[in-house]
């Protein structure tokens, strides 16, 4: 096969896009460790319940967009909300397999909760923009990826912008950084872990509302999506949000770039093979965990 | 008085195919043995040795697998087969145990389950290896001494024996200043080696013994199954051997035997649809972590101790 530039070019794109998509649900797990010390195994799900959302709301906003985009938003903020009061709030720091196990059952029981509910067949959604999209020489895009990827990159400045400059984030890296002295300040770990679970839905709910329209929805889409995250927040380095957005990207170049070449099995294996690779290098990942550092 | 009830339990275990002649419930007591086994070598890397391994998972895939391979592909016995199963994940923990046990525990956890993961990409993609997705049928029944264990009931005897084998060997390696080691390694490992002692040696041989275990568990388990594909490796069997860990208590290592028993046949007792048993699943899990997070095992030890320090009072 001759590797043309427009094949090549096209598959960067489409790479970016899919990086983007990961990056969200990465920089969730890996705010949610760095102010809880504890891995989010149910966050896969907050993705899956994200793409439900906007399934059964595009129908009633009459396919619109953006409408439908706010509404799955504000369920998953929810989904995240109840999961920390009801769950998480009882667990103490330093309870790393506790949450585990915790979060790995309430996985279980949303999978097939929406199973039972809703069938495990997979769903199409139909938005505004259709397959519409827009061609520049032979390379196509179309709008709802288009959107998914800008969505993801207003996302990540907002968060840069609310870690860095307001109350709230700075919270947020206080007792990322050192628990005991944002405690001597008067930082309340509780509201402060609250919200960062929030936000942290909220990001998920994100890119699941905006995968929604690109692939099939299915109660076991989120699984499969989280342990790819899983393997992306070691490879950046465990709580650290800027290594999470590097790797998620570059994963995504690298699997659209094995996907044009080789066939499936590599495209779907390299996230793993790359991990025990930097894992074998360096044991911390790749950027070192130093806090919470955003920029 | 404890070795007494290991052993009636045990030959009261091996009457089952005498006390029934149902196919069935004769299945349920195979499964019953073998996901005990599996618990117990999970029961040793989590519950005595504090590593929260999801790559039993892996491990039972690749002693299913390599069982199988070595009968069908290779030519082998079934005895052999399970002898492979066991050697290679042993040599394949050793691999892949050393990179991970380096690195924090956070980062242990989530690699042992992309390991697992991996296997699970390999058994459906490496086509011209394990035959993909349509898997590997119609596998031969065990023969030893010109008898061929071709029934349910004959099968029981070998996976009893399994069960007994490995049951004893683990009570003896838990019991042992090994074990003692283990515990004291999970506890606190700082302290540990200012004992000059070197954890890293022995959380490899726990790990790796646990994987043989395990590996030769799904071994049996495929030949029970008489097929084997890339379910196999359903994260079911993961969450399966977790639960009868936690349920069981973690480190209590007749707890673990117990529950394994009990909640081996509780899915055939919860036989009313795949999703809502899953779900049960999930809520014993959260409600067990929040009521009991030692486990029946840790329950009846607290109760038993609130019991003596009430009769001191």
């Amino acid at each position: 096969m001759t590797i043309d530039a427009a094949y090549l070019l096209q598959l960067t794109l489409n790479g970016i896009a899919l990086g983007l998509l990961y990056a969200l649900i990465a920089v969730g797990l890996s705010l949610i460790f760095g102010v809880m010390e504890i891995i989010n195994f149910a966050h896969g799900e907050l993705l899956m319940l994200g793409a439900f959302a906007m399934t059964f709301a595009l129908p009633v906003v009459g396919l619109l967009y953006w409408p439908a985009l706010a509404a799955a938003l504000l369920a998953t903020m929810l989904a995240g909300l109840v999961i920390y009061e009801i769950l998480l709030v009882r667990l103490r720091p330093d309870e790393f397999e506790r949450s585990i196990l915790i979060t790995l059952g309430l996985s279980i029981i949303l999978i097939h909760t929406v199973q039972y509910l809703f069938t495990a067949t997979p769903r199409m959604v139909d938005t505004q923009y259709g397959f519409d999209g827009i061609a520049i020489g032979t390379i196509r895009l179309t709008w709802t990826r288009l959107i998914g990827a800008g969505a993801a990159i207003v996302a990540f400045a907002g968060l840069y912008l609310t870690l860095r400059f307001t109350q709230f984030g700075r919270a947020m890296r206080a007792i990322a950084q050192n628990r005991e002295a944002a405690l001597m300040v008067g930082i309340r770990p509780r509201t402060v872990a609250r919200n960062a679970m929030i936000l942290a839905a909220g990001l998920c709910g994100l890119a699941g509302s905006a995968l929604a329209p690109i692939q099939l929805v299915t109660p076991y889409m989120g699984q499969f999506l989280i342990f790819k995250a899983f393997a992306l927040v070691i490879i950046g380095g465990l709580g650290n949000i800027p290594g999470a957005v590097v790797a998620a990207v570059a994963l995504g170049l690298v699997e659209s770039w094995i996907g044009g070449f080789f066939t499936a099995a590599w495209q779907e294996g390299a996230v793993f093979v790359i991990m025990i690779v930097v894992l074998m290098m360096r044991p911390d990942g790749l950027f070192k965990r130093g806090g919470m550092r955003v920029g | 008085m404890k070795f007494a009830a290991a052993f009636l339990g045990a030959l009261a275990f091996a009457a089952l195919p005498f006390l029934t002649s149902s196919n069935y419930i004769i299945g349920v007591g195979i499964s019953a043995l073998i996901f005990t086994v599996a618990a117990a070598a999970l029961n040793l890397v989590y519950g005595f040795t504090g590593l929260l391994s999801f790559a039993q998972l892996g491990f039972w895939g690749i002693g299913g697998y390599a069982a199988a391979l070595t009968v069908v592909t290779f030519g082998g016995s079934f005895w052999e087969g399970v002898l492979w199963a066991a050697l290679l994940n042993g040599a394949i923990a050793l691999v892949v145990g050393y990179p991970t046990l380096r690195t924090n525990r956070h980062a242990f956890v989530i690699s042992t389950l992309t390991f697992a993961l991996l296997v699970t990409l390999i058994a459906r993609d490496w086509v011209s290896l394990t035959r993909g997705p349509l898997g590997i049928p119609n596998l031969p029944s065990p023969e030893a001494f010109g008898q061929r264990f071709d029934t349910p009931a004959k099968f029981y005897w070998i996976a009893w024996a399994f069960a007994v084998a490995t049951i004893a060997f683990l009570y003896a390696l838990c019991s042992s200043r090994i074990g003692r080691t283990l515990v004291a390694i999970k506890q606190n490992e700082p302290l540990t080696r200012a004992q000059g002692i070197s954890p890293m040696p022995y959380k490899l041989a726990a790990f790796a013994i646990g994987a043989a275990i395990t590996g030769a568990a799904g071994g049996v388990y495929c030949f029970e199954l008489r097929i084997i594909d890339p379910t196999f490796l359903d994260f079911y069997y993961m969450q399966t051997f977790l639960i009868i860990v936690i349920i069981g208590g973690t480190g209590s290592f007749w707890g673990v035997i117990a529950a394994g028993i009990a909640l081996s046949a509780l899915p055939e007792v919860l036989r009313f649809s795949e999703d809502l048993r899953m779900i049960i699943y999930g809520v014993i899990l959260v409600a067990a972590m929040f009521v009991m997070p030692s486990g029946v095992a840790g329950w009846l030890r607290e109760r038993r101790l609130a019991a003596m320090r009430e009769a001191l009072r």
